[in-house]
């Protein structure tokens, strides 16, 4: 990650102001009503932690849509309760002879947030847990759980890559989808060869 | 009748969450390794979890107490993978995994070439 260059106080303002607000937004949560007095005291609190920890400002590069990100919520909601049948299912069925496969899958996309996202997602969806991540060449290496054939690898590489392209087109900038598309042709070749 | 449907709906997600937080802690002492026992402590250990939330949620409704619930699903699912990728990843590195339950292993090979690769410097290649 970039370290931050501190251009002048305004810019700096504003790009805290998030970090501010959601640690506001927290506080009042966890009191449970929202009276302008809890308001006010949250966001003196938070400003004082932001200020007395002296957290770093990252730039986010991140583009937020509400269809797409309704798609990929519902894709994850769905996926993590069939999932969680399925371990359920091999808890109470057999659970010493359920074996599992580590398999590599490439990432087609180069964005810091993007990739976090999306291997913190894969722990939640069908048969996956991140074992590994190598950030430089873009590759996760996740762990299937039932897995006993070659078919059931082709099927989990290629789920993980499904997440991986909802969560692109959820909040990659245009920038990264140009990138991602790009990088997809070239491995799709890759493959068919 | 509203609040009987509410109310039914309720249990029932209680009822379900309860069920899948029990299969993940009966699946922490059935499944023989740590890699598929992260498995049910990342999957149906969250859903539960998310279900009994929104179960005592449906309950409580107006109450502006729900945020909390809110808050708690929220943590919840964005550490619970983070801490089993950590535990999963110890656990390989160190040597801690049943290899006989493993059928494919694509990350053994990719680290024995890094380490061919790196050969004067000891351990583990890279991160």
């Amino acid at each position: 990650m970039t370290s931050m260059i501190v251009r002048a106080p305004l810019h700096w303002l504003a790009a805290q102001l998030p970090t501010v607000l959601w640690l506001t937004t927290m506080w009042v949560l966890l009191w449970g009503d929202l009276a302008i007095g809890t308001i006010i005291a949250g966001a003196v609190v938070a400003s004082l932690c932001y200020a007395a920890a002296r957290l770093p400002v990252i730039p986010v590069r991140l583009r937020f849509r509400p269809l797409r990100v309704l798609r990929l919520a519902s894709a994850i909601g769905l996926d993590l309760l069939t999932s969680s049948v399925r371990v359920a299912f091999h808890v109470l069925w057999r659970p010493r002879q359920v074996r599992g496969a580590i398999v590599e899958v490439p990432m087609r996309t180069d964005s810091d947030f993007l990739l976090a996202m999306t291997s913190s997602a894969l722990s939640l969806v069908t048969g996956s847990v991140v074992i590994e991540l190598n950030r430089s060449e873009g590759v996760v290496y996740v762990h299937g759980l039932p897995i006993e054939s070659e078919r059931a690898v082709a099927r989990l590489r290629r789920q993980a890559r499904t997440t991986e392209e909802l969560f692109a087109h959820a909040f990659g900038t245009s920038e990264d989808i140009a990138k991602f598309e790009h990088e997809a042709e070239g491995t799709d070749r890759k493959e068919e060869r | 009748m509203m609040a009987t449907i509410a109310d039914w709906a309720a249990v029932g997600c209680l009822l379900v969450g309860a069920l899948l937080s029990f299969a993940a802690g009966v699946g922490l002492i059935r499944f023989p390794d740590l890699l598929s026992r992260m498995h049910t402590a990342a999957k149906p250990q969250v859903l539960g979890l998310l279900l009994i939330l929104v179960g005592i949620g449906i309950r409580l409704a107006p109450e502006p107490r729900v945020g909390v619930l809110v808050l708690i699903a929220l943590f919840q699912i964005l550490t619970v993978p983070v801490a089993s990728h950590i535990a999963a990843r110890a656990a390989y590195r160190t040597g801690r995994i049943r290899r006989d339950l493993i059928s494919v292993d694509e990350l053994q090979a990719e680290l024995d070439s890094a380490e061919a690769a790196a050969q004067p410097d000891p351990g583990p290649g890279r991160n």
